[in-house]
């Protein structure tokens, strides 16, 4: 079958006409360096040619070992007899950026006897505004094609196809060798007359962007824009998608209600029960979570608004290593790692990608929140100070959210400052794309796509340790006592670790099951002090606990400990899957159990030597 | 090039327009060809068109596209304050 090579700048519109041409769901936003993978695909109304859409980047000549894959995998397609043609895409709005590396693409193309067509996208934008490229006139100074088109619309779509039909049926010609020889400096100075030459005159595109940035980048107003956008995105993750989890869970619940008396065998009906709707129900319920806020970030990142986000994040995130970029995916991680890891997607320096996937499973992600209800009830006066205005319990509420936030900016300040590598970093340099109205399909079918990933990828491992949890929880006394299951008995092999924090068997059981989520741990003391629904009625749990043997000191302990240790099974899974590195994760599991442990100790003793 | 006819690029100030001469050798490689692919080469036209306070990322015009470039980047880049020169082919080297 012969090939087609997509290719072009980030941020150029190639995604969105590969999904035109295609019919395919890749993630397109008005924000660079969102197609990270190859993406493959037949051209609908062309079947016999496939179509093979490059990440984007901004130059042939790599400058991180990511673009290096990138320019490596060009090069080899280059090289592969099955590719007839090259399609370089370009932004006709900001032609002089896109000419570089188009003539770069061209001056390769030749060396391997491949023909390139240009692409000027976003023709009507220049048309909008009266303006005009001089189409012929550059094709004349390239030696090349040069179709004008809108991506966006499908203006000039038709006469791409039967470009491409035409070239199909054809034997391919190899094209004049011109710029075989040619050095980047002298492309980069030919880049610049060209597109002066030929290209649209005047400067009203970016005068009208410029406008919107006084505003929104203006210290006072840009200030307070910032902090509406971000409470918006934070009501967008904890309320408007409640209504939609507490249907997901309803629905469960109602379909466990239905189905499980139904099933004659006892063990498969538990199984059915606890396993496959609890513990596979407990990771549904995040879908709508991260569908409503993939939607959210869609809509920021199209209408151009995030990168003017990641400016005003960048300077207080630096002085912890990190990127302005690193700000939305640790934002979302306040209310589920899950969306954070996959936002940052978005940030094109691998280290500082890197460096916010540590900080994101510190964040205090709503699945904390029951732990630390239970916790702060249980040790923690319901009295206030300050003529009411300021309650106990409330300050340890926040109090242990800012301590996780800050172990977080702790880990990538030391990892950061302790491990340099810039051979995987980036400058901060971020291109600002124009503002625009955000597309409502794609931002839908993006968001659908990423939550079903999220089922697909993250449903496998989670199921997996889901089962084995509930086989080590169950058996061999068939749930009648979970103390004497084999998680129980694990429970008191382990006794010794939790122990110094001065926890017992109990407690190391319900860390262990936390490890499926985090508020498992609430249901689990549930289980093992005998009381039913514990994560929904807590009351009669705090009572049970107060008046066990655990001291304050080990309530705080264990506040410490959850802040920081990283037990959720699904997104170490998505981190796994995410930064492609099974070792990455299993790292960070054991780092965070070990720091969690001993600042778990440290504050054991501390609040005991006080007490 | 004598530096102290010379300013840097993160020393503008919202509205200044100035010619790029050239960048200091403290810069990486990398960060330098990056740049250059961005349009900021020497003999280039840039303007600063928003310098947020406490210290944020500076907004710069380069032709047409807009960048933001932080002080680890634009304190590098040494420029000659000048007038805005719109619509001009710059003087450089092409391969024609």
């Amino acid at each position: 079958m012969s090939k087609v090579i997509l290719i072009g700048s980030p941020n150029s519109g190639k995604s969105l006409l590969f999904n035109r041409l295609t019919g395919l769901h890749q993630k397109v936003a008005n924000f660079p360096g969102i197609t990270v993978d190859v993406g493959i695909g037949r051209i609908q109304s062309l079947p016999d040619l496939q179509l093979v859409d490059f990440p984007g980047t901004y130059s042939l000549q790599a400058i991180s070992a990511e673009e290096r894959v990138a320019v490596e995998q060009f090069e080899r397609a280059l090289a592969d007899p099955e590719v007839c043609q090259v399609l370089c895409i370009i932004d006709a709005t900001r032609l002089e950026k896109s000419l570089y590396f188009t003539l770069q693409v061209i001056r390769d193309c030749e060396r391997h006897g491949k023909r390139v067509t240009v692409l000027a996208n976003m023709i009507d934008v220049l048309a909008a505004h009266d303006l005009t490229l001089d189409v012929d006139g550059l094709a004349t100074a390239l030696h090349t094609t040069v179709l004008p088109l809108s991506a966006r619309k499908g203006q000039g779509v038709d006469a791409l196809l039967a470009h491409l039909r035409e070239g199909a049926s054809r034997t391919a010609a190899a094209p004049r060798a011109h710029l075989v020889d040619t050095p980047d400096v002298l492309l980069r100075g030919t880049a610049h007359q060209l597109a002066h030459r030929y290209g649209p005159q005047g400067d009203i595109l970016v005068r009208s962007q410029t406008r919107l940035d006084a505003f929104f980048l203006h210290s006072l107003t840009g200030g307070v824009a910032f902090f509406a956008i971000m409470y918006l995105l934070f009501q967008s993750i904890f309320t408007w998608s409640a209504p939609a989890m507490d249907a997901v869970e309803a629905i469960l619940g109602g379909l466990a209600n239905l189905l499980v008396p139904m099933i004659g065998n006892r063990v498969v009906q538990d199984f059915t029960a606890d396993a496959l709707f609890g513990g596979i129900g407990a990771f549904l319920v995040f879908v709508p979570q991260i569908f409503v806020l993939t939607f959210v970030i869609g809509l920021l990142e199209d209408s151009g608004y995030m990168a003017r986000a990641a400016l005003i994040c960048h300077k207080p995130l630096r002085l912890f290593g990190l990127t302005g970029k690193s700000f939305i995916p640790m934002l979302s991680g306040v209310a589920c790692a899950i969306p954070g890891i996959y936002a940052a997607r978005a940030i094109d320096s691998p280290r500082k990608r890197l460096l916010t996937y540590m900080a994101i499973p510190l964040m205090p992600c709503s699945a904390r929140l029951p732990v630390y209800t239970l916790l702060i009830a249980a040790f923690i006066p319901s009295g206030t100070a300050l003529g009411g205005l300021v309650g106990w319990q409330g300050l340890a509420m926040f109090g242990i959210y800012f301590f996780g936030m800050f172990c977080g900016l702790l880990v990538t300040g030391l990892v950061s400052r302790t491990s340099a590598d810039h051979y995987t970093d980036l400058p901060f340099v971020l291109e600002l794309p124009p503002y625009r109205l955000p597309a409502l399909h794609p931002l839908l079918r993006n968001a659908w796509n990423r939550s079903r990933h999220f089922i697909t990828k993250a449903g496998k491992i989670i199921f997996t340790v889901t089962l084995v949890v509930w086989v080590l929880g169950y058996f061999p006394n068939f749930g009648a006592d979970l103390g004497q299951s084999w998680l129980g008995r694990l429970g008191h092999l382990v006794e010794p670790v939790f122990a110094p924090l001065g926890l017992d068997w109990r407690y190391g059981v319900a860390i262990f099951t936390s490890f499926l989520a985090r508020e498992v741990f609430v249901g689990t003391l549930g289980t093992i002090f005998g009381i039913e629904a514990a994560d929904e009625n807590m009351a009669p749990l705090v009572e049970h606990i107060q008046a066990s043997d655990m001291t304050i000191a080990s309530g705080l302990a264990l506040l410490v400990f959850f802040a920081i240790a990283l037990q959720c099974v699904s997104t170490v899974a998505i981190l796994a899957k995410e930064s492609e590195s099974t070792g990455l994760a299993v790292k960070m599991v054991v780092g965070y159990f070990a720091f969690a442990y001993a600042a778990a100790l440290l504050a054991y003793h501390l609040a005991a030597s006080f007490a | 090039m004598p530096h102290d006819m010379t300013i840097s690029l993160w020393s503008l100030r919202a509205g200044d327009w100035c010619e790029i001469l050239g960048f200091d050798d403290a810069l990486e490689d990398k960060y330098r060809v990056r740049l250059m692919e961005f349009g900021f080469h020497p003999g280039e036209m840039v303007a600063c068109l928003q310098a947020p306070a406490f210290g944020a990322p500076k907004v710069y015009r380069v032709s047409n596209t807009i960048y933001s470039l932080d002080d680890e980047v634009a304190s590098h880049v040494r420029v000659r304050p000048g007038q805005e020169r719109s619509g001009q082919e710059r003087p450089g080297q092409v391969y024609e």
